[in-house]
């Protein structure tokens, strides 16, 4: 009799949460609606009254013209070569570093370490200017303004400001890795190296996957550095860029804006809806604050 | 010289690992930091390259009365105090309950967690058009043609407070999922038999929320906590796309108004001056949360 009540109460409480849970998801989905429903009016030089929340048409000729432009498929290609690489670079780079601080000894480590944690607590736009005149000043030839305006010079950046960060979070998760292990290969003979490449990498891969999908979506959507650096050259033009110039150029036509917003946001949101069950997050507050 | 030889050969063997990075982060981050100490000490002009000395006058020149930098910083902080406990409060409910439901968890985890992967300039874009100051606007048009709360349109984007408003509002918006899923990674590690007991104890869903789980959270919402206040001093394209500044610097924030002295005017030496004093102020105010973050973390393990 009491477990029935039990169980009866438990239902209740399920409907419950649901009830409050799809309220809130529902007004935070207002902004997403907003711009799916517009993306599919078409309005000259007026914003439809009264404001629509529900689209009544699928009419796709935002769609089309956006997927029209010459300039688009450049932005997407720039935006997939820029993020892929410079996630690839900087988790790489990033993992060997961690190994190092983690499980080498070497003279100046603590020192070293605490100098890349000053860096994370520093804002990250205080170092535009001079990156930007570093960068001018590594002359290629062909380039009149060094590495400014190129793509090399974006990513160097990029992955630049992420070394500290990644570095910082995988020598955590890599000290608490069992040290039989590294230990056995070193027994065999296997330097640094192979236990890097062979225990290490293998064993890290949901830490490391989990930072690189959130690497991925920061790069994806990075704007400031990317304006700055590349923003006068129009080969370079990322999809966060193109779509600032779109609402500039186009203030009236917000069905281009919102259609091309769909199509920049689509990769990341099913890149995070199929890895989000396998993600670590735990991992990422472990110690993160506590240095 | 046997214990010399030794420090070299670890030095070796560490070398291969640690300098790739260590090479970019000398490069591209040390150097920049030390270069924007000295444009922030000089008067620079970036087309010549031109570096002349001038003391401490950019400093003056910020911190001078009239100067948009104390409304900047004002903002910074008030965006601070206004958004974190909404962006706390919310996450740390959000995750209670989607932790609580049996079905569709995965549902509402990429519900709330959509703002936080969709970028800056589309979040904008969006909150741009909602905040239109004709009844074309969602907001107007629900604040004045449908529930009447207000007779006249406002126009947000431009008046101070309602302008630093808007700037909130999508603040707490874009980051409650963010801090949904750290809470459900930390909800994780509260153990079952807690909320078992305080069950027998004939304690409902809420009360359990506000004794069992708030309190367990601790460590985290002090992660989650120091992260938004170096989110807060970052607030840029929010006032970029929605406000630039305006009215006369009244929503600016210190890094917008850094992007405005830089970029706008080419003044890199007072752009510069500003990047440095928020610096300072971030790491203070980390180093200070990370103190008595460490503390408090001490005292939970001496009476767990």
């Amino acid at each position: 009799m009491m477990k029935r009540n039990m169980k009866k109460s438990d239902a209740a409480l399920q409907v419950l949460i649901w009830v409050l849970l799809i309220g809130a998801l529902f007004v935070f989905s207002v902004p997403f609606l907003y711009m799916i429903t517009n993306s599919f009016e078409e309005f000259s030089f007026v914003l439809p009254y009264p404001p629509k929340l529900f689209p009544t048409k699928l009419q796709w000729s935002a769609y089309e013209h956006i997927l029209s432009m010459k300039i688009f498929p450049t932005a997407v290609k720039n935006s997939i070569i820029n993020t892929s690489i410079t996630v690839v670079l900087a988790v790489f780079i990033s993992s060997l570093s961690a190994y190092g601080f983690a499980k080498i000894k070497f003279p100046g480590r603590e020192l070293l370490f605490n100098i890349y944690l000053f860096t994370l607590m520093m804002p990250g736009f205080l170092n535009i200017i001079p990156q930007f005149i570093v960068l001018r000043s590594m002359k290629m030839p062909g380039f009149a303004n060094g590495l400014v305006g190129t793509r090399p010079g974006l990513i160097l950046i990029y992955v630049a400001t992420n070394v500290c960060g990644h570095t910082f979070f995988l020598r955590s998760f890599f000290r608490g890795l069992s040290r039989s292990l590294s230990e056995s290969v070193l027994i065999d003979g296997g330097g640094h190296g192979a236990i890097f490449f062979k225990i290490m990498l293998p064993l890290s891969k949901p830490a490391i996957g989990t930072m690189a999908i959130f690497a991925f979506q920061g790069f994806w959507e990075e704007y400031f550095t990317a304006k700055v650096l590349v923003g006068a050259n129009e080969k370079m033009i990322t999809l966060p860029l193109l779509l600032q110039r779109l609402n500039g150029e186009h203030a009236t036509r917000w069905e281009w804006v919102f259609a091309a917003s769909i199509l920049a946001l689509i990769p990341v949101v099913i890149l995070f809806v199929v890895s989000q069950k396998k993600m670590v997050v735990g991992g990422l507050t472990q110690g993160s604050v506590k240095g | 010289m046997k214990r010399v030889n030794r420090s070299l050969k670890e030095f070796g063997t560490a070398l291969p690992f640690v300098l790739p990075g260590l090479l970019l982060v000398s490069v591209f981050i040390l150097y920049p930091m030390l270069f924007t100490i000295r444009i922030s000490l000089s008067d620079y002009k970036i087309v010549t390259g031109d570096i002349d000395f001038i003391g401490l006058l950019n400093f003056k020149n910020v911190f001078a009365s009239g100067s948009k930098f104390w409304f900047a910083l004002r903002n910074n902080v008030l965006y601070a105090i206004v958004t974190i406990p909404f962006i706390i409060f919310g996450g740390m409910l959000f995750a209670y309950l989607v932790n609580n439901l049996k079905h569709g968890q995965s549902l509402f985890r990429v519900g709330f967690y959509l703002p936080v992967i969709t970028s800056w300039v589309i979040v904008a874009l969006v909150f741009q058009y909602m905040f239109n100051n004709s009844n074309r606007g969602l907001i107007n048009y629900l604040l004045v043609d449908v529930f009447k709360v207000m007779d006249d349109y406002v126009p947000w984007l431009l008046r101070e407070w309602s302008g630093n408003a808007a700037i909130w509002i999508m603040g707490i918006w874009k980051n409650v999922g963010w801090a949904m899923l750290i809470f459900l990674a930390g909800l994780q590690g509260i153990s079952k038999d807690l909320y078992e007991a305080a069950a027998l104890d004939g304690a409902g869903i809420f009360k359990r929320f506000i004794h069992i789980t708030m309190p367990s959270l601790r460590p985290v919402t002090y992660y989650v906590m120091v992260n938004m206040i170096i989110g807060s001093f970052n607030v840029f394209i929010q006032v970029l796309m929605l406000t630039s500044g305006n009215p006369n610097g009244r929503t600016s924030t210190l890094q917008y108004l850094l992007y405005d002295r830089a970029f706008n005017q080419y003044n890199f030496g007072e752009a510069s001056a500003i990047g440095l004093i928020s610096a300072v102020i971030i790491l203070v105010v980390t180093l200070t949360l990370n103190h008595r973050m460490n503390r408090n973390a001490d005292d939970t393990e001496e009476t767990a």
